[in-house]
């Protein structure tokens, strides 16, 4: 198995490379870093020129990704713009460890990524226990109780639940729980943020106000995953050896655990697989609406601004997390399903 | 299976606490303790005592604390708790005295004959945080950190192209001199001031200021408040400064990052924040109807308009004629438009470019609606319907105008009301939206306003608001071109008349003078259709109830923050 990992990880490095290829390409489409600079009015031209030199987005694109990769250490820079390189380049690239500063805040990537990545995995991973959880049991209620007044119910949510726009909900729920509640006199929830400074961080603090952005992403997934854990295990319910179990007068209970919930769960565990890296990513409307310091909110402002060091950064990790989590389930699939040989 | 699933998504929980515990840093205590109060000098007798918490939400996260590398309005504004300059601007757009002594005059002797000269005495009271006395040489140091090449800073307007030297005469006098009358000085220079003690060590150690600690982290400042805590994405915590000079009544200032405009009126009306920024009219009922929120409208200077293009190189044939420019605004029913789409009360039509930078708009009337007239004088110039398609044209040419704006919905429907408008009087409307940093881009980079692709740009701007600063923009020299690609006036505008009083208000010091100056520009600006206003842009602040004495300014919306007070 060490060497199948060894192999998948050593055909990881030229993906990871294309994709960072396509992906810097794909930057040049974002629009200008110092267009605007997050100021009411544009930058006068003479700052937005000073600037461009300065941070070297006059330099063709080609150079500019050479830069990310390898660094600028090897060659001199014309800071004061008469023409005349004469400072020496501080990135280091890429490759030698250095992911580079934002063009928005000045601060290296990874350090802006590593504050907000924690917040985001704290919602997602909690997010996705409990959609993971409500979806095999309510998707396995379903399955074996097939077209019951239950089932129905939980088809008819579900279609519910999955054309609900996330915004809507999100809001929806902000309004229902936090705004109406707290007018009516009811036990209320917070609207935006991750404590109450009145109270200070305690971890009570973070539950409430976790309830709503996890909510709001569990109901939205939960709908979905459902029906595709309902239909897994339905189809493996119909199989041969499950009704040749259930002739030779096995539980039924030990027929669904033993039997169908693992070849059931085989698929279940791909789409689970896919998930994870994306976890990294975040829940761009959730975390925005509900105020939520994540990765989601982290990308989307830098995209706003065209930071593309920022922008490379974030896509480069997700990508990363993609091919390693690939191998991580293909190892799990190899676990969970004896007839599977990696080598 | 599940025992093996089970374990797999325990991981994930092991892994996203520790990741958890690594990243959240600790709630720092308050940096400055009452040693430093007392070091200062200041009477320690009394100690003062802080108590309540004020909840600002801001829609957009500061770039940096460090003013030198963010021009960013809500990095901006925390200035006015933590990092204070020569004065502040009231309500009335007044200077109020904080680091200075006194405004320079040339009563005072701090404004030479020849306006080249401006010297700027310090009060003798005022310290930093941490009890380090604020002296010239701070100012000093700021300017050269500007200036200075190893510094990739955001702007150095009006450090670059005017002053030619910072002087510290002693520890109480900065002295500043000029190229020329640089009349913009009240409110563009020294703003805000860097401490020398805490930011020389780090540029002599690393050669520049551009990663600096104290860039996001600036625990020490000059202000009623000081910096505590900065959690990215999350919130701003500024906690009572007890060595400021006026003492805050606040125990700290807590500013939330609420990116998402309708979460943020939730939280307005929830009572989660005490003061809301960035609003529109149309939120106005939600917020008040509990009659705990409050919303005041204040101006800081922007005001939408209409920038007219009459460049011959680019613009279209008819815009060159200021009769058909003038049946342009004639043919506009924006009084409609504003009742419809805004609040007629907060968003009444503007006539001039400084409506909104009271006292130099002037008393314009705005162009009425009229489209009879509208349709006289295009038929005087020669624009007629002569092949009945329903849009006028001349010499073979359809009186069809680029009608350009960002991908604001607003904008977008204004421009949907304009094209039925026009077509009423038979003026073709050719719609065209960019995305905010297109719309902004400059001649190299193809920027539709600064190339010209266009006939009318709508937009809000404004000059050095609270002063009228914005000559580069109507100048015949700044007219951007292939020649001179960095020019600032994209409407082609080259006008002898305009040019004389722009360049003459430009190093008028005498206030009263530059008022009158700035009227006559209103007015030949609106006589000559260079500019036509839609509607004045104020600011929309919700204020609750709970939090007392805010008095919101335009320049410095929190210049009287050190007197809030929360409700018992």
């Amino acid at each position: 198995m060490s060497t199948y990992i060894l192999r998948r990880l050593g055909q990881a490095i030229p993906q990871l490379f294309i994709i960072s290829i396509i992906l810097f390409m794909l930057m040049q489409a974002f629009g200008d870093p110092v267009a605007t600079l997050g100021a009411r009015t544009p930058p006068k031209p003479e700052d937005k020129e000073r600037l461009r030199r300065m941070l070297g987005l006059d330099q063709p694109p080609y150079m500019q990704y050479i830069t990310w990769l390898v660094g600028n250490d090897w060659q001199q820079l014309d800071m004061d713009g008469d023409g005349v390189p004469e400072t020496n380049g501080s990135r280091k690239g890429i490759l030698r460890g250095d992911w580079g500063n934002s063009l928005v805040t000045r601060r290296p990537v990874m350090e802006m990524i590593g504050e907000r990545l924690p917040n985001t995995l704290i919602l997602m991973v909690t997010a996705e226990i409990i959609i993971i959880g409500l979806s095999l049991v309510i998707g396995l209620y379903s399955a074996l109780r097939p077209y019951s007044f239950f089932d129905n119910l939980i088809t008819g949510l579900s279609f519910v639940g999955f054309s609900m726009p996330v915004f809507w909900l999100a809001l929806s729920l902000m309004y229902l729980f936090a705004v109406n509640f707290r007018r009516w006199g009811l036990p209320y929830l917070p609207t935006v943020g991750m404590f109450d400074p009145a109270v200070g961080k305690t971890p009570w603090e973070l539950i409430k106000h976790m309830v709503l952005p996890v909510s709001t992403l569990a109901i939205i997934s939960i709908a979905g995953y459902s029906r595709f854990v309902r239909s897994s295990v339905l189809e493996v319910l119909s199989q041969d050896y499950v009704r040749t179990a259930r002739s030779k007068g096995v539980a039924s209970r030990f027929v669904v655990w033993k039997h169908a919930l693992p070849n059931a769960a085989l698929p279940f565990i791909t789409l689970i697989g896919l998930d994870i890296p994306f976890l990294l990513a975040g829940a761009v409307v959730t975390e925005r609406i509900f105020a939520w310091p994540g990765m989601g909110r982290l990308f989307i402002d830098h995209t706003e601004r065209a930071d593309f060091p920022m922008l490379m950064g974030i896509l480069m990790l997700i990508s990363i997390a993609v091919v390693v989590f690939q191998i991580i389930t293909d190892v799990v699939y190899s676990l969970v399903d004896p007839r599977i040989r990696l080598n | 299976m599940s025992r093996k699933l089970y374990i797999l998504l325990s991981l994930l929980v092991a892994v996203s606490m520790l990741l958890a515990a690594c990243g959240a840093p600790a709630a720092e205590e308050p940096a400055v303790t009452e040693e430093a109060a007392a070091s200062t000098g200041g009477e320690t007798a009394a100690e003062p005592t802080f108590s309540g918490t004020a909840t600002i939400t801001f829609v957009q996260e500061p770039d940096s604390l460090n003013p030198l590398y963010t021009s960013m309005f809500f990095s901006g504004i925390t200035r006015d708790f933590w990092l204070k300059g020569m004065w502040s601007f009231d309500n009335n757009n007044e200077p109020v005295l904080e680091i200075a002594a006194e405004v320079p005059s040339a009563d005072n002797g701090g404004l030479s004959a020849d306006g080249t000269t401006i010297v700027y005495k310090l009060r003798d009271d005022v310290f930093w945080s941490d009890g380090e006395p604020v002296t010239a040489d701070d100012f000093v140091f700021t300017y050269d950190m500007i200036m200075s090449d190893a510094n990739v800073v955001q702007s150095r307007y009006p450090y670059e192209d005017y002053v030619t030297s910072v002087t510290a005469t002693d520890p109480q006098t900065v002295t500043v001199t000029f190229s020329e009358p640089f009349a913009a000085w009240l409110t563009t220079v020294f703003n805000y001031v860097l401490p020398k003690h805490v930011l020389q060590p780090v540029f002599d150690a690393e050669g520049t200021l551009d990663n600096a600690e104290w860039n996001k982290a600036p625990t020490v400042g000059v202000g009623p408040f000081v910096f505590s805590e900065w959690e990215s994405g999350s919130h701003l915590i500024f906690t009572a400064n007890p060595a400021w000079v006026n003492t805050p009544s606040l125990e700290q200032v807590f500013i939330r990052i609420v990116p998402d405009d309708a979460a943020q009126e939730a939280a307005i009306v929830a009572g989660d924040t005490d003061i809301g920024v960035f609003l529109s009219s149309d939120q106005i009922p939600t917020l008040e109807a509990d009659g705990t929120v409050d919303v005041v409208a204040v101006s800081s200077g922007y005001d939408e308009g209409w920038f007219m293009n009459v460049n011959p190189e680019t613009a279209h044939p008819a815009m060159l004629d200021v009769n058909v420019r003038k049946a342009v605004a004639l043919a506009t029913d924006r009084f409609t438009i504003i009742n419809d789409l805004l609040d007629a009360s907060i968003n009444p039509v503007n006539a001039t470019f400084w409506d909104g930078t009271a006292p130099y708009g002037g008393n314009v009337e705005p162009y009425p609606y009229d489209p009879e007239q509208a349709k006289a004088l295009l038929d005087a110039a020669g624009w007629v319907d002569s092949n009945g398609d329903g849009t006028r044209d001349k010499d073979g040419v359809e009186l069809v105008l680029r009608y350009i704006t960002n991908t604001r919905e607003l904008r977008k429907n204004v421009q949907a009301v304009v094209q039925q408008q026009w077509s009423l009087v038979g003026i073709g409307a050719q719609l065209e939206n960019y995305s905010s940093d297109v719309f902004w881009n400059g001649y190299n980079d193809g920027g539709p306003q600064a190339q010209g692709i266009y006939d009318i740009a709508e937009y809000s701007s404004v000059g050095s608001f609270p002063d009228p600063e914005a000559s580069a923009n109507f100048l015949c020299s700044e007219i951007s071109s292939a020649d001179n690609p960095d020019g600032a006036n994209w409407q082609g505008i080259c006008d002898e008349e305009l040019d004389a009083l722009l360049n003459e208000q430009a190093v008028t010091l005498d206030v009263n003078k530059r008022i009158d100056l700035y009227h006559q520009i209103g007015q030949l600006m609106f006589d000559k259709v260079y500019y036509i206003g839609v509607w004045l842009d104020p600011d929309l602040w919700s204020i609750n109830s709970r939090l007392q004495n805010v008095t919101l300014s335009g320049a410095t919306p929190f210049w009287n923050a050190h007197e809030w007070t929360v409700a018992p």
